[in-house]
């Protein structure tokens, strides 16, 4: 192990020289360099004898543990294509001249001063429903019919840098579609196929400029990459509440050595998950989130990976569309819609509390949201309505079989071509969602119509069970079985308003 | 045991209804046409009704700005001293969408499926942008009703908007499931609307193959069962109109379709010179609902939207689109038909009987005028004063009237000419 070490110091630090990086002067070198040698399969017992990072950390506190921690599964030494690096420790090894690299992805680079990486990422799913089912349906038939496979992602994408500090990222879907001009003519809204578009300055740790596309910094699941998420589809909050990517400026930055995160940003809408083709959207939106490990001094061995979020948005509202532009309900797998949207006007609030725990194989989340939207002058006769409100909420868990460490990607010590079988982790959620107006939920009193003064509630529960099997760094095989019922009879897909399997069977693929 | 001769007598019973695998439909309709419905008294023809609907005004502006898209909006409905709540309303209509004049689709059961309103799901507000008189659809289907003939039941209303009068509009009956159940007694089959958009080629009932996605979801569009049509029967109905051999062609048409029914469905609107239905002057058919009965493949044709009725005047000649275009233009199921002498008679023999029923004097009155003149005379009467008011009306108040002279004028003269056209006809 020690050997393997000074390997990958003297790898790490060769490109480091051959590059000519530098660390930054605001940057503390020992801790940062760490996490490079963890992202290359380094661990705590490696970092101990070499006096650096946590276990460095813990040896020199006075309050160490005496007891030497359990060695732990070495992790694969090559850094997965989907995998998040610091930028602050991007190495080049290929001098100053342009040349071409495959590492992390197909990389063209030139010393410190450009670097372009090639993205892919494509998920195919095979899955299946109760009968009848529009999850399951196949696109474009004019006849109901059922399709096996789904081209689920298949996104391509660059990202790179120039003069190191300034990084840039595009990403565009191929297998969404546009929408005709007859679409178009009826009021609907265009979804774009960019997703993440946009530039990021990073002259400063602790505050960092974000412009363009991308994730308006609300829900830690919406947040977490589709690509290593624990689950083949995100938390029905996420999917329905939070408000994913908007054009925007962001600062973000990180204190104490990532102890606390902060985000803060205005967006021109409030994100492409709470829009439609008939539902508008927010507007102008302001969106802030906190995230930090405020207990790793009480137990770093314990309480190190355990980080708590926070985060808020607020959107205006208009009334301007001739369409409710309320939120939606709609089922995980089917995206059957069991809330229709209500007219809203005025603004709109977004609060998510989460907590997001990994320890060795395991790995817990949990995630709060609440949302309420004004509904001024939008009765039957004009009057103000009391606010639409919606609220959810996720507890989930991991734990992989074959040991390795939990990380997002999870990387396999023995990948399946390389003598090994990769890695098997199981996974379960349990999750809720639930919309009414905030005048409370009086069934007698309530309807389902969108301008009703006290709105029926209305929600799903749905169970999630999965075992991912990471085969390599490219190739992942995801298994989900999820099981969802409608608590309103009235509107679920189902009949009886009964509850219902899906099953799907992921492949991915990550360049 | 006991049971045996009960049976027998059911048997006995039920044999003589069942003609070539299906019951008698004639008995079923009969039966169920005749029992009271509830929702009688708001088809009551005899009074011109009030209907209230409380709108978020923006709603209501929208609906008229994006008039030719389908979407719901919620309202409160009154009529008499009756009140419903969470109502849904759209835009609705072919060539009579306006944006000015909107016809409605009201939904009961738009956000609570339970909820009706004496036992209708919906019903339709025809805006009747496209009639003058806006009589052309009410008399039409009465005489539907009078030649026994399955049609809506239809009444006028004045339409208030948040307490403000929006004009003279129809109360029609909606061809939905509470119709299938009070007109066939049963509402599990399959129901289709036939959807001729403009930019589509005209359909004739002629062999487009085997394949289900040339028949449905259009020109046949599923209003029920939407998730499974099944296709496959119209596919074999209109193959069985294009393949079936001569000899076997009324036998196996028994099974798809009454072919009687058929043929005086359209002799009706050939006597209402009607310009837009089974044989269309617009080309190929339009303005009908097709109804698959449940586990059976025998279809049924069902009357809509008669506001082009009349329009093709007095002289508007009975083999009007049928012998007079070219082959390719030909209703492939009308040209069938009525090469057997049996269903060439019954066409006539329906034609002189829609003239009787549309002559047919008071009994026991001096008033020498038929029924037609008269129900002209006392349904303009009724609505008059609506439509003269009407705030969005389509046509000025002398067009109105000049639509009624025109209707008098068909109910006196339609009679004999149809009579002349029919008896020159005959085949000896």
């Amino acid at each position: 192990m020690l050997i393997q070490g000074l390997v990958a110091i003297a790898t790490v630090a060769s490109g480091s020289m051959n590059a000519g990086a530098v660390p930054h002067p605001t940057e503390a070198f020992a801790p940062s360099f760490a996490s490079v040698l963890r992202s290359q399969g380094w661990n705590a017992a490696d970092e101990s004898a070499l006096g650096i990072g946590q276990a460095a950390a813990q040896a020199t506190d006075g309050k160490s543990e005496k007891k030497p921690e359990k060695k732990k599964k070495k992790k694969s030494d090559a850094i997965a294509p989907d995998e998040e690096v610091d930028p602050d420790q991007v190495v080049d090894g290929g001098g100053d001249a342009g040349h071409f690299v495959w590492k992390q992805h197909p990389s063209i680079r030139y010393g410190k001063v450009f670097r372009l990486d090639v993205q892919a990422k494509l998920q195919e799913d095979a899955h299946g429903s109760y009968a009848g089912a529009r999850g399951v349906a196949c696109p474009s038939t004019p006849l109901p019919s059922t399709c096996l496979w789904e081209l689920h992602r298949n996104r391509v994408g660059i990202e790179g840098y120039f003069f190191k500090r300034i990084e840039y990222e595009a990403e565009r879907e191929l297998t969404e579609q546009e929408l005709t001009d007859k679409d178009l003519l009826a009021g609907y809204t265009p979804t774009s196929l960019w997703k993440d578009v946009d530039v990021n300055v990073s002259y400063i740790n602790n505050v960092q400029v974000q412009a363009g596309r991308f994730k308006v910094p609300f829900s830690l699941d919406e947040l977490t990459g589709d690509s290593h998420n624990d689950f083949a589809y995100r938390s029905l909050g996420a999917s329905n509440l939070a408000p994913a990517r908007d054009t925007g400026v962001m600062l973000h930055g990180r204190f104490f050595k990532r102890g606390l995160n902060y985000w803060a940003g205005a967006f021109r809408h409030d994100g492409d998950n709470v829009r439609a083709k008939k539902i508008k959207g927010g507007d102008g939106t302001f969106a802030a989130r906190v995230t930090g490990t405020p207990l790793r001094k009480l137990n770093k061995a314990l309480f190190s990976s355990l980080e708590l979020g926070t985060a808020l948005t607020i959107s205006s509202l208009s009334d301007d569309s001739f369409t409710p532009n309320g939120l939606r309900g709609r089922t995980l797998f089917n995206h059957d819609t069991f809330y229709e949207p209500v007219y809203v006007k005025g603004h709109r609030r977004r609060w998510e509390g989460d907590i997001d725990w990994m320890m060795g194989p395991a790995s817990a989340r949990s995630e709060f949201m609440w949302v309420t939207d004004d509904r001024l002058k939008q009765g039957l006769g004009d009057q103000d309505l009391p606010d639409a409100r919606a609220r959810s909420w996720y507890v989930s868990g991991t734990w992989i079989l074959t040991g390795e460490p939990k990380s997002r990607p999870v990387k396999a010590a023995n990948e399946l071509l390389r003598g090994g079988f990769g890695a098997v982790e199981a996974a379960a959620r349990y999750e809720r969602l639930w919309f009414d107006s905030v005048n409370g939920a009086d069934k007698d009193a309530s309807f389902r119509n969108p301008r009703t003064n006290s709105i029926f509630p209305r929600g799903e529960r749905a169970l999630t069970l999965g075992v991912n099997w990471i085969v390599s760094r490219w190739v992942k095989l995801q298994f989900n079985a999820i099981r969802e019922q409608v608590e309103d009879r009235e509107t679920s897909p189902v009949a009886n308003g009964g509850a219902s399997w899906s099953r799907v069977v992921r492949f991915q693929f990550v360049l | 045991m006991k049971r045996f001769p009960f049976l027998i007598v059911v048997v006995v019973v039920l044999s003589g209804e069942v003609v070539r695998g299906q019951i008698n439909r004639d008995l079923v309709i009969g039966q169920a046409e005749a029992t009271p419905a509830p929702s009688d008294s708001f088809f009551d023809d005899t009074v011109l009704h009030d209907i209230s609907l409380s709108v978020n005004s923006k709603d209501w502006r929208a609906l008229k700005d994006h008039y030719l898209d389908d979407t719901y909006y919620p309202c409160d409905f009154r009529w008499r001293d009756q009140v419903l709540r969470n109502v849904g309303i759209r835009s609705r209509g072919t060539g009579s969408r306006s944006g000015v004049k909107p016809g409605l689709r009201v939904d009961f059961n738009r956000y609570t499926s339970k909820q009706s309103f004496l036992g209708l799901k919906s019903f339709v507000l025809r805006n009747n942008t496209q009639d003058a008189s806006s009589l052309h659809e009410r008399l039409s289907m009465l005489l539907f009703h009078r030649m026994n003939i399955p049609a809506s039941r239809e009444a006028h209303a004045r339409l208030f908007i948040n307490n403000q009068y929006a004009g003279l509009y129809l109360i029609v009956e909606a061809v939905d499931q509470d119709f299938l159940k009070r007109t066939f007694a049963e509402d599990g089959g399959y129901l289709y609307k036939y959807d001729y958009p403009a930019d589509s080629a005209p359909y004739y009932f002629e062999d487009r193959g085997s394949d289900a996605k040339s028949y449905v979801p259009l020109p046949f569009k599923p209003e029920t069962h939407d998730t499974d049509p099944r296709p496959e029967f119209l596919v074999d109905l209109v193959q069985t109109i294009n393949q079936t051999g001569d000899a076997a062609f009324r036998s196996t048409m028994t099974a798809y379709l009454d072919l009687t029914k058929f043929i005086r469905h359209l002799a009706v609107e050939k006597f209402l010179s009607d310009q837009d239905g089974l044989l269309s002057d617009y080309g190929g058919m339009n303005n009908f609902y097709f109804y698959r009965f449940d586990n059976q493949k025998l279809f049924a044709f069902i009357e809509w939207d008669k506001s082009e009725a009349f329009k093709g005047g007095v002289e508007y000649p009975i083999f009007h689109n049928i012998t007079d275009v070219p082959a390719a233009q030909r209703n492939r199921l009308l040209s069938r038909a009525l090469s057997y002498r049996d269903l060439y008679d019954l066409y006539l023999d329906t034609l002189i009987e829609c003239v009787k029923s549309a002559n047919e004097v008071e009994a026991g009155s001096a008033d020498p005028r038929g029924w037609l003149e008269r129900e002209v005379e006392r349904e303009s009467n009724q609505i008059r004063g609506a439509a003269l008011s009407d705030p969005e009306r389509n046509f000025s108040n002398d067009e109105f009237e000049q639509a009624i002279r025109d209707l008098t004028a068909f109910a006196q003269q339609r009679g004999a000419f149809v009579t002349g056209q029919a008896n020159a006809a005959r085949v000896p």
